[in-house]
């Protein structure tokens, strides 16, 4: 299928649900009063445009998403390559790891309201716990993944520790590196909401929470139109690292040949 | 190709930093006005500080206030007693509530207190246009929604229907935030909701009719709502207790008297629609905490079962 067509038929699928949540309330499925429709809903995000306090709001989510983004990934990548590289380090860090990854960020709460109230650093806290484990896992596999031929070539031609990051390990790990990150972006911006929601640290979560204890249904779900609109703009910016980072990959070679 | 990731985290970062600076909350040493941070809920009851903020009460007496929006009053007690937030607000019972579990909070300005006007008040109990409930009394057997149980709601609706010479204790209560509560109500979910404002309003556009007003009930001029501190900073800076308790004092005073200027700031915090903002009743803010309500409230909640001992009101009094 041409990415013409594949784009177009992706319009297509979204004019079709906005078109759905349109029609709902106007034929009585459910009250307009609580599910107001999609004309509204953009009329009001227009209004929304036009004041400072949605700018802030913004500024504010993307300041805790991006920064939060940046540490996990840092410490992901950096934790990843030198747990994974030592395999001491790794049998013995493996079971610690599989014990806290599953815990979910959000039972965090009342630990970091506790530590720091409702500040921005208690929705860091649970945006970087959450999304590291995406990174450090990934890199975990990534580096476990090294060609053992390579490894023995790497260790014949007395190539330094450094080096061997350098030109072995880490070409090897980009492509799940590329990976944890296009998933911590995701889980990272789901966590900033989430903790702006329920913490009540600035942003557009806060803004949705106030919305909703205003009564203010259609700004509501102005602002939550918002946050997807985010969360579409972290794949493609991802993918799009991906495939410049990557373009050497057979995997990203395969997907520009016509099949 | 580590160059492209290097960039793109390198970029983030500081995309990341120029968004935004860490705020650092508590008191300044030295010279210049004390921070303070006040954690407050979006609603109406907050509008006085607000409009104090605004009008210079609190820079005059050198306080500089920041105010925190926190969701739900049950994130500012413990965040108070652990010194994040200098000053909190809550309502009287969960103030109650804490006190007798032995947290070292006591009040120190008075939040808000009902209108006293039966039938006019900023919260009511109220029913669908159509249902057969007429008075509180036949809430007997009947499913009310409260935003939060074992709380100030469900105390002042039993009142109600004590007063009324029904038996509170064949109310069933389910727990409900006041935003779900008139959608609930509607699709008859539930027999009988508490709101208070904007949400009054809103059962009011949807054809619903109030039956009783809870927290006239309760008490005369009943105080929903007071600020308070920690018991460690009023014996550590009774000298800023003191400032915040005047410019309190003066901004309750102010709002009061000034309902129009109330009703604009209330814009400007919440995001309540102009014309809602126009018809809410708005709630008294007394510059004094009436002391025999919160009695009247800790005797009501004792006979409930949400205390087990009496509780010491004089020691929770400013």
């Amino acid at each position: 299928m041409s990415t013409a067509r594949k784009a177009y038929l992706g319009v297509a699928g979204l004019l079709g649900f906005a078109l759905l949540l349109e029609l709902a309330p106007r034929v009585g499925l459910v009250p307009a009063r609580y599910a107001p429709p999609t004309s509204e809903i953009l009329r009001t995000l227009a209004e929304q445009l036009g004041e400072d306090r949605f700018w802030l709001a913004v500024a504010d989510t993307l300041h805790t998403w991006l920064l939060g983004l940046a540490i996990a990934v840092a410490l992901g990548v950096a934790l990843g390559v030198f747990i994974g590289t030592v395999p001491v380090l790794r049998a013995a860090t493996a079971s610690t790891i599989e014990f806290l990854r599953p815990i979910p960020s959000v039972a965090l709460i009342p630990l970091v309201v506790v530590l720091w109230g409702s500040t921005i650093t208690s929705t860091l806290v649970l945006v970087v716990y959450a999304s590291f484990w995406q990174v450090l896992v990934q890199v975990l596999h990534g580096v476990a993944d090294i060609d053992p031929v390579a490894q023995d070539t790497a260790r014949s031609y007395r190539l330094g520790r450094w080096q061997r990051v350098r030109y072995l390990v880490w070409p090897t790990a980009l492509p799940y590196v590329a990976t944890g990150v296009r998933l911590a972006a995701t889980v990272a911006l789901i966590l900033t909401i989430t903790g702006e929601l329920v913490i009540g640290s600035p942003g557009l979560g806060r803004e949705i929470a106030t919305a909703r204890s205003s009564g203010a249904v259609a700004v509501m779900y102005a602002l939550i139109v918002v946050t997807g609109l985010f969360g579409v703009a972290a794949n493609l910016a991802t993918r799009a690292a991906e495939r410049r980072a990557l373009h050497w990959h057979p995997s990203m070679r395969a997907e520009a040949v016509p099949a | 190709m580590r160059r492209h990731l290097a960039v793109l985290l390198l970029s983030t970062a500081l995309l990341a930093t120029a968004c935004g600076s860490d705020d650092a909350g508590g008191q300044s040493s030295g010279e210049g006005p004390d921070k303070v941070t006040v954690g407050v809920i979006p609603i109406l009851d907050v509008a006085p500080i607000y409009l104090g903020v605004e009008k210079g009460f609190f820079d005059k007496r050198g306080m500089d206030v920041k105010l925190e929006q926190a969701e739900g009053g049950a994130a500012i007690v413990p965040a108070v007693v652990s010194g994040q937030y200098q000053f909190g607000f809550s309502n009287v019972v969960s103030l109650l509530l804490a006190h007798s579990q032995g947290l070292p909070v006591k009040m120190v300005s008075n939040g808000n207190n009902s209108t006293g006007v039966d039938g006019k008040d900023f919260a009511s109990l109220m029913v669908k246009g159509d249902s057969p409930i007429k008075s509180p009394k036949d809430l007997e057997g009947k499913t009310v929604a409260a935003n939060t149980l074992q709380n100030i709601v469900d105390t002042s609706v039993r009142a109600s229907v004590r007063k009324d010479g029904g038996d509170p204790s064949k109310v069933k209560f389910v727990p409900l935030p006041f935003p779900e509560q008139p959608a609930a109500l509607q699709s008859g979910r539930v027999d009988a909701v508490f709101v208070v404002e904007p949400f009054q309003q809103a059962v009011l556009a949807d054809g619903g009719r109030p039956i009783a007003s809870s927290y006239v009930d309760a008490a005369p001029n009943l105080t929903v709502a007071t600020y308070f501190a920690s018991k460690q900073l009023i014996g550590e800076n009774p000298d800023l207790v003191k400032r915040f308790t005047d410019a309190m004092t003066e901004s309750l005073s102010y709002a009061d008297s000034h309902p129009d200027e109330a009703r604009e700031i209330i814009g400007s915090y919440t995001k309540i629609a102009p014309e809602v903002i126009e018809k809410v009743t708005l709630p008294k803010w007394p510059a004094e905490v009436n002391r025999d309500s919160v009695q009247t409230l800790a005797d009501l909640a004792l006979d409930d079962g949400l205390l087990d001992k009496a509780a010491d009101v004089d020691s929770l009094l400013p």
